[in-house]
């Protein structure tokens, strides 16, 4: 018997470790920034009285954080991944502001992206959505494709999560060279809060409603799998009350905030202010730290603020 | 202008008129290209409407009119263009058959491409016979029952007819079709395969719909309009000679009408020539008697006379001893069956008595008696519904409400702002509403219940929770309360527990259509509690 092939000596074991580390850098499935060791930033807008120009926020937020081509290349296919599940008019909260993503679909097409998709599986049919929400109108004016989300644009993938394996994606997702996570911050019955991370059940298709079971471990799967480039929470509306649909102007508070990070933990977990809840409190964000998705620690990352 | 030359004039309109109802049917649905201005300073929500008159063929349609004057006592919105066929029909005789007719022109089509037989055969089979008095007494069927309440005129009127098969059962048979090849190509390993199926869906989504469509009774309602196409093998325009009441309608109309054959006897040759080409069965060829209220005004017969024998002239008919053959047995039988039939179908005691509590009609709808009055069965409300929740009824509104539409929430939901039906509806069956009155009525369309046998938190399966996520009110019709349970596992679980408060439940279904628990789910809407029925009502004050 050869034991020799079992038996790896030292240089042999620093050529395979420089490999392997090598090896995760090149092939990291989502490329982008990485915020996983620190050195990530978290950047905050708001306007400090009423009214608030949504769009001329939207681009002080971008240029104090280095502005859009420190994330977006020239040729870059950008996937937008707005929350815009609910078939509601914009003023009650539930989808992400119009303008917040008209403005960002526009930084990214002057910082020279090839295309600009805005994606996401809706919960209420996907064409009333598209024209309630006026991402259609959006789409109209700014030349960005929107993407139908079709059955057959849902592909089987392994998601290697802890709870969720092969799993139906949206495949704008997979086919994208970076990708911006566009949320609206609302309450949850059940996962506490809707920011980032829980967005991305609107990535995926098949039994989304089974995930609610264990929701967030499905949540930090997806978190896992979904990689943004950005994060950016579109808090100018947040609903705190009867989420995540709402309905009523009642359920919204305008706050006029927008919290921008390459940390999708930290991201989440600095809105979590928007509600006076602690990011402790989230279970879902809590356990996204533990697998090191990211920091709630906001010390180690650059801060940037600003003030419209 | 020479008359003769008619016939071209006729086949140009009905295309045209084909083409614009296949074009109307595909424009009833949610407008692709309509968005709502957000920029705009919204004083209440706005409403999305379809982008054409897509109830136009319905708003022409007299049998339609007729039935719901005498059923309602009422007049109906757009009765204009009814009026104005009939006018025209007074005059013309029933040119609306081989002019505008779609279902006609499309049995024509079929008879003109592959016919039933040729020459001497084809001359046989044109000759009138008794059955087509079948009509007349169909006809009457129909008028009598709307007198009495109920209105069948649907079933077979041939706008209704042909737009419910089309929209509810051959293209969603055509979607499917289409749909299977493209996800099969989308899951291939080859890419140029992937590809072309995205492209190909993005262009055939918006025409035949957006995911996979289901229609309860879609099978039966294909399987007759193709019976009845294929009946052209029997005899041609077997459907317009004895079985169209609108035809019939139209026969009585041009009882009188000016538009006339006249037959020249003395340059007949005998070739029966214009028998086999009749569409109407109307006995053109001279030495016999004419038969003006079969005649569909084709001009078929004077174009192919060989010796300019025949030819329709503007005269008043001199021997009006003609009475259209209408059957005396033909005659009562329909009378029967039109007293019959409406208060037959009250014994199932849906209107009376309780009603089936899957019987929840779409918001706006009128009361049951008086949405019998109206309901054409149509399918436009079906094929515009973004969420394909309205379904033709089986058995849910009884016997006589078959097809009417009612709505299934394991197949889509009532979208909470979407009044998308109530605008289409002909007849008013479904009253127009918009969506702040539906909102702030609220306009109830049944009421939603949990089954704790079934429900995931009730039974200490696991948590769930998703019917109050969905739910579209403010504040939720469906709210929760922690409950610790032994669960079965080692640890006792806290799980949150669905209730429906009916003061807030609007019956959207979509609960019921998200839930978990597939095929009968574990939250269920019945149409107790709907507005449009003050005896179906469960609180006191709602």
């Amino acid at each position: 018997m050869n034991t020799n092939s079992l038996i790896i000596d030292r240089r042999q074991f620093i050529r395979l470790a420089g490999g392997a580390v090598l090896y995760s850098i090149v092939s990291s499935p989502f490329p982008g920034i990485a915020a996983e060791t620190g050195g990530g930033f978290i950047a905050e807008a708001s306007c400090s009285k009423p009214p608030c120009d949504v769009k001329a926020l939207t681009r002080k937020l971008f240029e104090s954080a280095g502005g859009m081509s420190r994330f977006i290349s020239k040729g870059d296919v950008v996937v937008i991944k707005p929350n815009i599940s609910w078939a509601r008019a914009p003023e009650l909260g539930a989808t992400t502001h119009p303008d917040v993503l008209e403005t960002v679909i526009l930084l990214c097409q002057e910082a020279g992206a090839k295309k600009v998709r805005i994606a996401d599986n809706t919960i209420h049919e996907a064409r009333n959505c598209f024209a309630v929400t006026g991402v259609d109108q959006v789409a109209k004016k700014t030349g960005a494709d929107l993407v139908y989300p079709l059955s057959n644009l849902m592909r089987d993938m392994n998601l290697q999560g802890h709870r969720l394996n092969v799993w139906p994606v949206f495949t704008p997702f997979k086919e994208a060279d970076k990708i911006i996570n566009l949320p609206v911050a609302k309450v949850h019955s059940l996962s506490g809060l809707t920011l980032g991370m829980k967005s991305w059940i609107g990535a995926v298709g098949g039994r989304r409603n089974a995930l609610h079971q264990d929701i967030h471990q499905s949540i930090v799967d997806l978190a896992q799998f979904f990689r943004p480039t950005i994060t950016l929470i579109d808090a100018i509306r947040i609903m705190t009350a009867n989420g995540p649909s709402g309905g009523s102007a009642s359920d919204v508070a305008v706050v006029n905030r927008l919290i921008l990070s390459d940390d999708p933990v930290a991201a989440d977990a600095r809105a979590c202010d928007l509600f006076q809840v602690q990011p402790s409190a989230i279970a879902h964000i809590q356990l996204a730290q533990k697998w090191g998705l990211g920091t709630t620690d906001f010390s180690r990352l650059t801060r940037y603020q600003v003030v419209l | 202008m020479k008359i003769k030359h008619l016939i071209y004039f006729r086949r140009i309109s009905q295309v045209l008129f084909l083409l614009l109802f296949l074009f109307l049917l595909m424009e009833t649905r949610l407008p692709q290209n309509v968005f709502l201005d957000y920029s705009q300073e919204i004083a209440g929500p706005k409403d999305i409407r379809l982008n054409y008159p897509v109830m136009f063929f319905f708003d022409m349609d007299p049998l339609i009119l007729l039935t719901t004057v005498l059923s309602t006592h009422k007049w109906l919105a757009g009765a204009g263009w009814a009026l104005a066929i009939i006018g025209l029909t007074l005059f013309l005789g029933r040119f609306f058959c081989s002019f505008v007719c779609p279902f006609g022109t499309l049995h024509h089509a079929i008879g003109a491409i592959h016919p039933a037989a040729k020459g001497r055969h084809a001359a046989a089979l044109n000759e009138k016979t008794p059955a087509q008095r079948l009509k007349y007494g169909l006809l009457l069927m129909v008028l009598v029952s709307a007198l009495f309440g109920l209105n069948l005129a649907g079933f077979m009127d041939p706008i209704a007819l042909l737009f419910r098969s089309l929209s509810v059962s051959i293209l969603p048979a055509v979607n499917i079709g289409v749909k299977e090849v493209f996800d099969a190509m989308a899951t291939s390993d080859i890419k140029i395969l992937n590809l072309i199926s995205y492209a190909a869906e993005i262009i055939v989504s918006p025409v035949l719909g957006f995911g996979y469509p289901a229609y309860q009774t879609g099978f039966a309602i294909g399987l007759i309009v193709l019976a009845l196409l294929f009946l052209n093998r029997v005899r041609p325009r077997f459907w317009c000679r004895v079985l169209c009441p609108m035809g019939a309608l139209f026969g009585l109309l041009s009882f009188k009408s000016l538009l006339n054959l006249e037959k020249d006897e003395t340059r007949c040759t005998g070739c029966n020539k214009c028998t086999a080409a009749c569409q109407g069965a109307a006995s053109p060829r001279p030495g016999v008697k004419w038969e003006p209220v079969e005649c569909v005004r084709c001009f078929n017969c004077q174009h192919i006379c060989p010796e300019d024998a025949l030819s329709f002239r503007f005269f008043r008919r001199k021997a009006l001893k003609y009475a259209p053959d209408m059957g005396r047995r033909a005659v009562l039988t329909g009378l029967t069956a039109g007293i019959a039939f409406p208060l037959l179908s009250r014994l199932d005691g849906h209107i009376h008595q309780a009603s089936d509590p899957r019987l929840i009609r779409p918001p706006g709808s009128l009361t049951e008696t008086r949405f019998l009055e109206r309901c054409q069965r149509c399918g436009l409300c079906m094929k515009a519904c973004p969420t394909n929740v309205i379904s033709p009824a089986l058995g849910e509104a009884g016997l006589a409400g078959i097809w009417t539409p009612v709505l299934n929430m394991t197949t889509g939901y009532c979208e909470y702002s979407c009044t998308l039906c109530s605008s289409v509806c002909p007849t008013g069956a479904i009253q127009p509403i918009t969506g702040k009155e539906k909102i702030s009525g609220p306009i109830r369309i049944g009421s939603a219940f949990v089954d704790r046998g079934r429900c995931l938190p009730w039974t200490e399966n696991g948590a769930c929770i998703v019917c109050e996520e969905v739910c579209p009110t403010s504040p939720k019709a469906v709210v929760f309360r922690e409950a610790d349970v032994a669960g079965f596992g080692a640890e006792r679980l806290r799980l949150k527990q669905p209730y429906v408060n009916l003061r807030q439940c609007v019956g959207c279904g979509i609960c019921e259509n998200k839930c978990p628990v597939k095929g009968t789910p574990a939250i269920r809407v019945i149409a107790s509690g709907e507005s449009r029925s003050p005896k179906n009502q469960i609180l006191l004050i709602s």
